[in-house]
């Protein structure tokens, strides 16, 4: 799960918020799923999702069967846009017609309607992510009790036994990018130097994971030494926070951030303190940092998920599910270290659309 | 002093005075109305007159002064006051709700409720009661109106004239006291006014009539009572007098013991 | 009166009104869908059963919108007021029973109102700004109250009475839109109360005149505006088995365009409860028809636009020439 797809919906929701006086007072924390998705012990014995195929004969008899999928998301983002265009074009080689795609808005009184709603429809299979586990279960329960199959993605939901509730959860492999980071950085760093992290100060199942996993593996590299650690709650307060660090330690040779929009403000102080040398490593593709490095400014490397494959597989498992095969419990979906040599293909990896043409020029030049 | 011919006194004000601040915009009113008289109350702007309108409907208490209602001294506080004692203001908007229809109007504040006594608790209101009152009070004054339920906004500048005329005198009203009436009106729409006037007269009631309009004093008042910076300075019957002599009351060039 | 008295014209009449726009809009919304959907089971009552119960707290709150428009004020605090009360509901749950959670959610709504109230006839500043202001008040101690995290219900009596029960095999949402809204429907229309708050609106002065208590008329418009929201904040926490610092927080806007595109005036003086009422359930069947079309969720918001603004345009058409 990458964070754009959950922050950039987060900031720009009603002017409700906008007029809070006391948001200074109270920002603390993201909203915490009040259960912990997955843990680390089944993403490890987790199904890979390369591994989910289906035979001709299974595609056969699914299109015989003319069935029906609904998508229940969480919110809008060019990630989730990533998800449901994998998910549509997998139903759709298999016969199934996709009814209705809907978008909670990251509130889980929206996504109890959008479930009542879809469920009129009687889709045979629904692919979703809960906003909260709690709210909106029961719905979920009314929804799957015409029989459909029900595919997660990241949450689970609270309660829900597997097989018998749902068919399983695809999610990334968090740990792995976050070791996948750590690599990253020693190659950046050529196994020595001092590094700044600034890392998501929040309760928050996935970027806490990614973030504990990167260090622990940097801890293989002893190295490396950690002279700074930051963290921050805001996206904005990152610029601020990487320009005190540097000004504090200007032997800072590079930096790791929780995500890529995050990153963005890192990037943003370091062009101002003239500080081209200092290399950046963080999480998702993002057009503007991309530009960045691909202009072989201060981002080194990223560690990218595939938000089509996600969608992909959730179609697959759901399809498979109705003909009666089971899924593991979790399936994970890979992901890819992004450096200016394969961005391009990365992006065609992840997104499975020709690369933004700003992005290509810069690559030209 | 010119006496009608009811001699009994339905309001009469002594010695009313009230400042703002150092402002003395009345500074010693006193004249009396008597049953079914219509007095004019004169003056240029700044003379008084609507302090003195609104000392007398309740909206502001005078700083000292007596106000005697039938011979009975009062404290007007509040316009509830004022209706208690029987003086009932129609002021120059006329007070009406634009949205209300004629009916919802004329009841505003003084609603008949329903008979049944829970009902009448929770203040259920009795629409027919006071459809059929208002048709009463309205035949009382020789006005037609098309519809009960036509919308305030939708009638002419004459015919709001009359409900708000209507709605004084319903509740019994001994003193009515009228703000420039006839000031957004067409000259037909005037003498429907003057005649509505004429008709509560001769019913009994006092009016207290507030008036730029000559013509229009002249035509309807039995006596002027004339403001000039605050004091009254004149009370005269309108028969004796001259358009051209008010006038000269009004601006000062002219002056009666009062 | 009665239907049997009324003549053809003023049948007419009635039918021009600007309270008859929102029928218009809703016969014409509800055609669109029935026709585009006539394969699907959107005109199915288990599927206007959803509608609903979706938009029961946004039909209360626009109900009690409508109070406060009456008089003339505009209340920008209702949707925080849904977050706090459903939280201090939920936060009550976990120690006491339901009448004192109840009671304790409820009071959130009288006080800020009470507040708002006092504020707006003390200061004589505009309720745009006041009720601005308390709003980010209210959501600011919401958010702090738990510290964004969200409070589940495990009181299943609870959830019964303000979110999922069922009576007479009618949703029990359904039994809170009646049974508020036709308390409304008679504190506006039968009740000197009612006819007192539209004075107030209509115009202050004459009301004034009149002998109304203005400031009061408009302190109880605005209570009974803040503790509706907090009666949607529990069918929230009932139907969402939990409370959460987000509920409400989208609903503002929503509500005021259900409540006025449902006849009532946003300069007081003229409301109509069945127009809120049908003007929320409208925004629940434009979000259900949309969805079960099948459009992605851009093209739903375009489309949601566009519906409203050919509905107000065929609405304000039919006024002119019916």
């Amino acid at each position: 799960m990458t964070l754009p797809s959950y922050f950039h919906d987060y900031k720009n929701d009603s002017f409700t918020k906008k007029s809070i006086t006391l948001a200074a007072i109270v920002l603390v924390t993201f909203f915490t799923p009040p259960v912990p998705a997955v843990d680390f012990n089944s993403v490890a014995n987790a199904a890979k999702s390369e591994n989910v195929q289906l035979s001709q004969q299974q595609i056969a008899s699914l299109k015989k069967k003319n069935l029906t999928a609904a998508l229940v998301w969480h919110g809008s983002s060019a990630w989730v846009s990533a998800v449901t265009q994998g998910a549509k074009e997998s139903f759709s080689l298999l016969g199934i017609k996709v009814v209705a795609v809907t978008d909670a808005q990251f509130d889980p009184a929206k996504q109890v309607a959008d479930l009542e709603n879809i469920s009129i429809l009687k889709p045979d299979i629904i692919l979703s992510l809960s906003v909260d586990s709690i709210s909106t279960k029961a719905s979920y329960r009314s929804a799957i009790e015409h029989g459909a199959k029900l595919v997660l993605l990241s949450n689970p939901i609270e309660g829900f036994v597997h097989h018998q509730d749902y068919v399983g959860i695809v999610t990334d492999d968090m740990f792995g990018m976050g070791i996948a980071a750590a690599q990253l950085t020693a190659k950046a760093l050529s196994s020595s130097g001092k590094l700044g992290i600034i890392y998501h100060d929040a309760k928050y199942f996935i970027t806490n994971n990614r973030d504990q996993a990167f260090r622990e593996t940097l801890r293989l590299t002893p190295q490396i030494d950690i002279v700074s650690e930051k963290g921050f709650v805001k996206e904005h307060e990152t610029s601020n926070i990487a320009a005190a660090m540097v000004l504090q330690h200007p032997e800072i040779e590079a930096i790791y951030v929780s995500w890529d929009s995050a990153a963005e403000g890192v990037i943003e102080a370091l062009r101002s303190l003239d500080r081209p040398d200092i290399k950046v490593i963080t999480h998702d593709l993002g057009v503007s940092n991309l530009l960045d490095m691909a202009t072989s400014g201060n981002l080194y490397g990223t560690i990218a998920d595939r938000p089509y494959e996600i969608g992909a597989t959730m179609a697959k498992l759901g399809a498979a599910a109705v003909l009666g095969q089971s899924a593991a419990e979790v399936t994970i979906v890979p992901f890819d270290k992004v450096t200016k040599n394969n961005i391009t293909l990365a992006w065609q990896q992840a997104f499975k659309k020709p690369l933004p043409k700003l992005l290509t020029q810069a690559l030209q030049r | 002093m010119v006496r009608s011919a009811l001699d009994q006194v339905a309001l009469e004000l002594a010695s009313i005075t009230k400042s703002f601040g150092g402002v003395h915009a009345l500074q010693g009113v006193t004249f009396t109305i008597n049953k079914g008289e219509v007095v004019g109350l004169l003056g240029d702007n700044g003379a008084g007159k609507s302090t003195l309108v609104k000392c007398i409907s309740g909206i502001h208490a005078p700083d000292s002064g007596e106000i005697k209602v039938n011979g009975n001294a009062v404290f007007i506080n509040s316009p509830e006051d004022a209706r208690a004692v029987g003086i009932e203001t129609v002021f120059q908007d006329l007070a009406m709700i634009p949205e209300f229809n004629i009916v919802q109007n004329l009841f505003l504040n003084r609603e008949i409720k329903h008979k049944n006594p829970l009902l009448r608790w929770l203040g259920w209101l009795d629409t027919k009661a006071m459809t059929k009152r208002a048709r009463k009070s309205l035949n009382r004054l020789n006005t037609r109106i098309p519809s009960y339920k036509e919308q305030i906004h939708n009638l002419s500048g004459g015919q709001r004239q009359a409900i708000a005329i209507a709605r004084a005198v319903n509740w019994g009203a001994d003193i009515v006291i009228m703000d420039e009436p006839t000031a957004a009106l067409g000259v037909e729409q005037s003498a429907q006014v003057n005649d509505l006037i004429k008709i509560i007269s001769s019913q009994g009631v006092a009016v207290l009539l507030i008036s730029h309009n000559m013509q229009h004093v002249v035509e309807t008042c039995d006596r002027a009572v004339v403001l000039y910076q605050g004091r009254s300075v004149a009370d005269v019957a309108v028969a004796e007098v001259t358009k051209e002599d008010l006038v000269g009351l009004i601006t000062g060039a002219k002056k009666i013991a009062a | 009166m009665s239907i049997q008295t009324l003549s053809f014209n003023q049948l007419k009449q009635i039918a021009l009104q600007r309270e008859a726009f929102i029928y218009y809009i809703f016969f014409f919304v509800l055609l669109f869908f029935a026709v585009l959907l006539h394969d699907t089971a959107f005109l199915t009552l288990s599927n206007f059963m959803n509608i609903v119960k979706q938009t029961a707290p946004l039909t209360i709150m626009a109900v009690g919108l409508t109070f406060a428009l009456a008089v003339g004020h505009i209340d920008l605090s209702i949707g925080s007021v849904v977050a706090l009360s459903a939280l201090v509901g939920a936060l009550l749950l976990q120690h006491t029973g339901i009448p004192l959670a109840v009671i304790g959610a409820l009071l959130v709504g009288v006080t800020v109102g009470l507040i708002n109230g006092l504020l707006i006839e003390r200061l004589q500043v505009s309720s745009l700004l006041i009720t601005l202001g308390t709003m980010g008040i209210v959501t600011g101690i919401a958010r702090q109250l738990t510290n964004l995290e969200s409070v589940p219900i495990i009181n299943q009596d609870f959830t019964f009475f303000f979110g999922s029960g069922k009576v007479l095999g009618m949703p029990i949402l359904l039994f809170w839109t009646v049974v508020i809204g036709g308390c409304a429907y008679i504190i506006l229309n039968k009740l000197s109360a009612g006819r007192h708050l539209l004075a107030v609106g209509g115009n202050p002065f004459a009301a004034r005149a009149m002998g109304i208590k203005v400031t009061r008329v408009r302190l109880y418009a605005l209570i009974a505006s803040s503790t509706a929201a907090a009666l949607a904040g529990l069918l929230y926490a009932g139907r969402l088995h939990g409370a959460r610092y987000t509920l409400g927080e989208a609903d503002l806007l929503t509500v005021i365009a259900a409540v006025a595109i449902g006849g009532t005036s946003l300069f007081g003086g003229r409301a109509c409860i069945i127009g809120a009422i049908l003007g929320s359930w409208l925004m629940g069947i434009i979000n259900n028809g949309l969805i079960l079309s099948g459009f992605s969720t851009n093209e739903q918001m375009i489309a949601r636009g566009i519906i409203l603004v050919m509905a107000v345009a065929i609405g304000v058409k039919e006024l002119r020439h019916g």
